[in-house]
């Protein structure tokens, strides 16, 4: 049974393809102020992007067409998406309020939304790790990490 | 100047020395071990701290961190299909299959033993044929070193995968990531977007750790009841000296490993990873049954693991006597170097000879040392790391990540770069895009570029001046050989299979 | 809100700095800005001076190095630039890099921006050629150089750095034309002349110190000859009046109060007379020249000058 019009265009290569090409051609736009042999390589390989995308993206309409079902990119979108933002929280977390709060928050947060939930355990992992570092990088190595840049400085 | 490497060795000895290179082999293995540490980060955080240590201590730290370091990397590779440093990624290839099937145990035994050979090659290598070889490195001017780019490229074609399109598509995404920041010869930007962060170019690492490490903790999370991951019951560890007469049947890759290692060492520029990447294709091609790499073949461990350590002491070879650093990790350790007055050149073998030759031997030991250190650290206790729960084991790489990508520079702004390479990262293993063609050709795309402009400068635009002497055409002549020679096998065999 | 926060954050550090001044400086740790990595030249200077500043500040005043890398340096001197004058925060300056900067890209800092501490090196550009050229006197190079205009190829670090700079000055006093091969860093430069693959490099007195052997060194760009290396004649001796150096220096914020200044500037002009620091940055290959306050920021309006001018007359970018 051919796939309706709408579920062809939402197969996860086919998108894939469609955003390497729009981006590829974002990018090819500021190599028209370059010199000629700067521009050469990037516009080569961005251009070669776009070729190769649109040669995915027919493999993957024909797939379509002859009623192969594309495998979905995850069984959990749910848990990807909420994994990747707890990642880009973690990171803006440790710029903007500090890195040892936030990471002494983060370690045990994580495991225990995606399933470890033995709070002696979190306790004891989340001492070991942040002591480690502090140890090692902070004491030892006076390695500075970021201190946060809401409070000033 | 031999009887100058014998007055270094009483020095090297000296306790402080000795404890050094120990502590930071050890040291050099854990960090290669976590992901998101890697070996460049450690040194480059080291160096400052070195200011106020004698010298031979500071080298031997960072001697033993370097080969620590290059065997670390295999431990998440074989365990997590993380490759520990950039190195590491050939070591993927065959390690992680490996740890699947219950081998785990002998992958990682395999990776130390080769380790180990190879940096006892390389530190030969250096001790005893420093000055000739970096005669050598004088031979390779600008067009000669494009080609060895070239060369190193055209290896992408084995990397492809099973979808040579989705492949070639890695490979343009590596080789645009290489030419951003500025422009190599006039310096105005190219696709930095008035970002200062970027005009250096992306460090490696950081595309590293954003492509390699973020998918497999997306995955921890995604899945964190399913229990595949090799718990280290099931590594099949066994004792070193039962493994050892396995790889018997290794000395050949090993060799040749230990060859192009200290070959590519010596080439400014291009490092272990290409090192490891041509080792690992050299081997499969030269193997009987071919078909086997990729599904747990411990060959393709072996060749992977000396390669990627047979450059370390050589990458030295001409960052000693030309002041060009033949890897990212050699860069920083000639920072060490200079931190210590030791200036690169000719006159430093006689100005400091018994720093300079102790540190040589202080590769030597830390090679060495590194079957003792390395057997029983990895197989015993590091493994068993992975039998922490999967989420906290995910949310603790999660940290070493930021720690890892952050202390390069010391800025916020890699980690954001990093978690953008890790989104696409994440897209690009679920659809089955390879990464080893992206690694590749972000080494070797901008420096192939940067020299062929150089070249063509050079000639004044003439391109002859690529095909003028010898040297350039014996590499064109391997490219070409590497390229074809395979596809002209096959179509041989396959007519006599016809006939 | 977060643009609040930060002028709270300056406000109270602009009452802080007015009870600093008054307070005897320093009585808390200087943080000096490196914009390179650690081990680089600019990097092992701040560290073998930090110190002897330390000891010529008195009071266990305390200096410490943090390095910045990356865009030539430009980041870190531009977190210089824009830190509070309070005398807490110094960078390390190099010159003529950092006004080219200001003239071949966009800078968020121009020459106004720094109190002028001290230069501490002056590494003079030398003239080299590649052994198998045979080009081993200035008069021979020059020759060559008129007969066939742009066939001698120049290996140098950078474009719109000193060897460029010096090039130039070459190109305008004796009316010649090279080829410039434009290398990263001048390691891969000198490497390439060692090799025979380019005749002829700018680089600095440091760079060719020990590869004297294997190099013919034509010249050094000093009005007299460098300390660092005597035995080699100077251009003017030769009859060419070339004098390029590449220079590093420590500099603040602008707007330093004046007694902080003054206590910086003192300490720094007794690095010149102090052996045990000479002998230590000589060992780090850092040709010192100790210039201070009005006159570094004199040398600094200088170079900035003359970056204009290559710039308006050949642009590199």
């Amino acid at each position: 049974m051919p796939e309706s019009r709408n579920s062809r265009l939402t197969r996860p290569e086919t998108l894939t393809a469609l955003g390497i090409i729009v981006a590829a051609a974002g990018f090819l736009i500021p190599t028209t102020a370059l010199r000629p042999i700067s521009a050469l390589l990037p516009a080569a390989m961005l251009v070669g992007l776009i070729v190769l995308s649109v040669a995915l993206l027919v493999s993957d309409q024909r797939k379509a067409r002859a009623g192969e079902p594309a495998k979905s990119m995850t069984q959990a979108p749910k848990r990807v998406i909420g994994a990747f933002l707890l990642i880009v929280t973690y990171a803006l977390a440790c710029d903007f309020i500090g890195f040892y709060v936030s990471t002494a928050v983060t370690i045990p947060l994580v495991a225990w939304i995606f399933g470890y939930r033995s709070p002696i355990g979190l306790l004891i992992a989340t001492v070991i790790v942040v002591g480690t570092i502090w140890a090692i990088f902070d004491f030892g190595m006076s390695q500075d990490f970021p201190t946060g840049r809401f409070w000033g400085h | 100047m031999y009887s100058d490497l014998l007055h270094a060795l009483p020095d090297v000895f000296a306790w402080t020395n000795f404890a050094a290179v120990v502590i930071g082999v050890i040291a050099g293995i854990v960090v290669g071990a976590m992901p998101g540490l890697s070996a460049t980060m450690a040194i480059s955080v080291l160096v400052p701290f070195t200011f106020g240590l004698e010298p031979l201590v500071a080298l031997g730290l960072m001697a033993g961190i370097y080969n620590g370091a290059m065997y670390g990397g295999a431990i998440p590779a074989v365990l997590l299909r993380i490759p520990g440093t950039p190195a590491a990624v050939a070591t993927t290839f065959d390690g992680y299959p490996m740890a699947q099937k219950g081998e785990g145990g002998f992958a990682l035994q395999v990776a130390v033993v080769s380790s180990a050979f190879g940096g006892i090659a390389s530190a030969f290598a250096l001790m005893l044929l420093a000055p000739p070889l970096s005669k050598v490195t004088l031979l390779f001017g600008p067009s000669e070193v494009f080609w060895v780019a070239v060369f190193g490229l055209a290896s992408i074609i084995f990397l492809l995968g099973g979808n040579p399109v989705k492949g070639l598509i890695s490979a343009c995404f590596g080789v645009f990531v290489s030419v951003i920041g500025s422009d190599p010869i006039y310096g105005n930007d190219r696709f930095t977007f008035g970002q200062l962060e970027m005009l250096d170019g992306i460090n490696i690492v950081i595309l590293l750790v954003g492509l390699y490490a973020l998918p497999p903790v997306i995955d921890l999370l995604e899945t964190p009841l399913k229990t595949d991951g090799v718990s280290s019951s099931k590594l099949g560890t066994q004792s070193l000296w039962k493994a050892l007469p396995r790889m018997k049947s290794f000395w050949k890759t090993w060799l040749r490993g230990s060859f192009l290692g200290i070959w590519i060492g010596i080439l400014p520029g291009a490092g272990g990873s290409m090192a490891a990447f041509m080792s690992y294709n050299e081997a499969r091609r030269t193997s009987k049954h071919p078909e086997k790499w990729g599904e747990g073949e411990p060959e393709g461990v072996a060749a992977a693991e000396v390669a990627n350590n047979a450059d370390t002491a050589s990458a030295l070879i001409p960052a000693l006597t030309l002041g060009i650093p033949g890897t990212a990790v050699a860069a920083v350790m000639l920072g060490g170097l200079l931190v210590h007055g030791l200036q690169p050149g000719p006159m430093l073998f006689r100005d400091n000879p018994d720093i300079v030759f102790g540190f040589m031997w202080q590769f030597l030991f830390g090679a060495i040392l590194l079957v003792l250190l390395g057997g029983s650290l990895a197989t015993n206790s590091f493994a068993r790391l992975l039998n922490l729960p999967r989420p906290l084991l995910g949310s603790v790489i999660i940290v070493l990540m930021l720690i890892g990508v952050y202390s390069i520079h010391g800025r916020m702004f890699d980690v954001y770069l990093m978690l953008g390479f890790g989104a696409i990262g994440w897209v690009m293993d679920r659809l089955k895009f390879p990464l080893p063609p992206v690694v590749l050709g972000l080494i070797l795309g901008g420096f192939a570029e940067e020299n062929l402009r150089l070249a063509l400068r050079i000639g004044r635009g003439d391109p002859m001046i690529l095909f003028q002497n010898t040297t350039s055409l014996i590499l064109v002549a391997l490219t070409i050989a590497v390229v074809v020679g395979p596809t002209l096998k096959k179509r041989y065999i396959d007519s006599r299979k016809k006939a | 809100m977060l643009n609040f926060f930060k002028k709270t954050a300056i406000a109270s550090a602009m009452c802080l700095t007015a009870g600093a001044a008054l307070a005897e400086y320093p009585e808390k740790p200087i943080e000096v800005i490196v914009g390179y990595s650690a081990g680089g030249g600019t990097d092992v200077m701040a560290r073998t001076a930090a110190p002897f500043i330390e000891k010529y500040l008195g009071d266990g005043a305390s200096l410490v190095v943090k390095n910045m890398p990356g865009a030539s340096g430009q980041i870190g001197v531009t977190e210089a630039a824009n830190a509070d004058p309070d005398g807490y925060t110094l960078g390390t300056f190099n010159l003529p890099g950092m006004m080219a900067r200001t003239v071949d890209r966009k800078a968020d800092y121009d020459k106004e921006s720094f109190t002028y501490l001290a230069n501490v090196v002056n590494d003079p550009n030398v003239i080299v050629t590649a052994k198998n050229t045979g080009l081993d006197t200035l008069d021979k190079l020059l020759e060559e150089a008129k007969a066939n205009p742009g066939a001698v190829t120049v290996a140098m670090s950078s474009l719109g750095g000193d060897d460029h700079f010096a090039l130039i000055k070459l190109e305008n006093a004796t009316d010649t034309e090279f080829t410039i091969v434009p290398f990263k860093g001048s390691a891969p430069a000198r490497t390439a002349l060692l090799g025979g693959h380019v005749a002829m490099g700018i680089l600095n007195i440091s760079e060719v110190a020990e590869f004297q052997d294997q190099l013919n060194v034509l010249g050094v760009a000093t009005k007299e000859r460098s300390e660092f290396a005597p035995d080699l004649p100077t251009f003017q001796e030769q009859g060419l009046d070339l004098v390029n150096g590449s220079m590093r220096g420590f500099i603040a914020p602008a707007g330093l109060p004046e007694d902080v200044q003054a206590k910086l500037i003192d300490a720094f002009s007794q690095l010149s007379s102090d052996q045990e620091f000479l002998d230590a940055m000589a060992a780090t290959a850092n040709p010192v020249e100790v210039v201070t306050g009005e006159e570094f920021k004199q040398l600094t309006a200088d170079l900035h000058e003359l970056a204009k001018g290559v710039w308006e007359t050949t642009p590199w970018n």
